[in-house]
């Protein structure tokens, strides 16, 4: 299942986009791909955009936070970007904020974001 | 409005109708029998509905609604209709339709209940002499039953028509309140306000957090300040819903600035320990709009030559 999701390189940002539903295979797939592409590549940002999807249950919700923990315990800073208003909204509904990921409206603010590094989005 | 809408939403259908029938036990006997009063309704016609309109214009206040001779002619040849209606011996969805209309029409000239109510009164009572007069008591009591029953089943119908257009009413302006009620405004690039007036219950809560969320995607919005200086009461729930909003608004990568803290809110919040710590809060909406401009790169700054002492 690995190679489902593309990761890319765009100089020591590494950008994924989700446009699939992150189911099981697919899932762990996604973050042992984004794991060993951040130790291949030592870089030092991490972009998810998933302005794709038009529903996130509390399942890929949490595999999406906890492949931005991981990330940072390697040291890459991680962003989660495009997120439609629905799809908060749920999330948040559902009891489900998601921690303390890092987020930004598009891909240019995730890029902001990650160029600033202490952006004014985190939230401890 | 069209009395057809009336129907459905009396949920006005075959079941519904044998329903209200048996309620009112309103049955065949009874249908046969006004179909035979026929006759006898038809020879009183003129003097009930005469005796009628003298109750109704002799009341100043129901006189406004029968401005003129030609009206009141023309009502008067209305109610005959709707009198003889009573004594066609048949109760169906038709005839439900026609009573509905009746009652859309008094409802929109605002002609209300206790008018219609006491006309049926007097409707009652003129039938009551005339069919003792007419016929020997026992024949006279199973008449006047029957007629009884059917002018409840209109009332019925006429009331739930008065009901069900107030509450059509009520709905409308609350969707028209609700639409009010959430101006997101743009004070600057990527910096969006929301003043927040009034009451907020949980539908409006809901429709604050969709809206908010919508125009900040819309508008690529980095800040949204919410400004709580005309809500007139914060409690658990407000502050909750407030709470939320900002965790919503963080998952799409803008933040939240509340603003309009009273002393009495900070209180407020503070003892009814509401963590609400993942937004940012200044007391005033002016201290608000200077940390947005801030997060989004900007400053007000004095123009050249103006004294910094002019600014409040």
């Amino acid at each position: 299942m690995t190679g489902v999701i593309p990761i890319l390189r765009m100089g020591d940002v590494l950008l994924t986009t989700v446009h699939v539903e992150l189911r099981d295979a697919i899932a762990e797939a996604f973050q042992t791909d984004v794991l060993s592409a951040i130790e291949k590549s030592r870089a030092t940002g991490l972009i998810i955009d998933i302005s794709g999807l038009d529903m996130v249950d509390s399942y890929v919700a949490r595999i999406l936070a906890e492949t931005g923990r991981m990330a940072r315990l390697m040291g890459t800073e991680a962003v989660l970007c495009g997120m439609r208003p629905e799809v908060s909204a749920t999330l948040v509904r559902m009891g489900f904020p998601m921690g303390t990921v890092q987020t930004a409206l598009d891909l240019d603010e995730g890029l902001a974001l990650l160029r600033s590094k202490n952006g004014l989005t985190r939230i401890e | 409005m069209d009395h057809r809408r009336y129907m459905s939403l009396l949920k006005l259908d075959e079941a519904e109708l044998r329903a209200r029938m048996s309620a009112c036990e309103l049955g065949p006997e009874d249908l046969e029998r006004l179909q035979r009063l026929r006759p006898f309704a038809e020879k009183h016609t003129a003097e009930v509905v005469n005796a009628f309109y003298e109750l109704l214009l002799s009341h100043p206040q129901m006189r406004k609604f029968f401005p003129d001779e030609a009206t009141v002619r023309r009502v008067k040849r209305t109610q005959s209709d709707y009198f003889l209606g009573l004594f066609e011996g048949r109760v169906d969805l038709a005839y439900v339709e026609d009573r509905l209309r009746v009652g859309a029409m008094h409802e929109r000239i605002g002609l209300a209940p206790k008018w219609y109510l006491a006309a049926y009164r007097k409707y009652l009572d003129l039938l009551h002499t005339l069919l003792y007069a007419e016929y020997p008591p026992a024949e006279a009591r199973a008449f006047f039953g029957s007629i009884k029953k059917i002018v409840f089943f209109d009332m019925a119908i006429a009331i739930d028509t008065y009901i069900a257009a107030n509450l059509e009413t009520i709905q409308r302006h609350q969707v028209a309140l609700r639409e009010l009620s959430t101006p997101v405004i743009r004070v600057h690039d990527r910096v969006l306000l929301l003043p927040l007036v009034g009451a907020i219950d949980s539908v409006r809560a809901h429709q604050i957090m969709d809206t908010v969320l919508v125009r900040v995607v819309e508008e690529k919005a980095k800040c949204i300040i919410l400004d709580i200086a005309g809500v007139a009461v914060v409690d658990t729930k407000v502050a909750d819903n407030l709470v939320k909003t900002t965790a919503s608004v963080r998952l799409l990568g803008a933040q939240t600035i509340l603003t309009g803290i009273s002393a009495q809110v900070a209180r407020t919040i503070v003892q009814l320990g509401v963590d609400i710590s993942i937004m940012h809060t200044r007391s005033r909406l002016q201290e608000g709009i200077e940390l947005a401009l801030e997060m989004v790169g900007k400053t007000i700054a004095p123009k050249n030559g103006a004294s910094e002492g002019a600014r409040p």
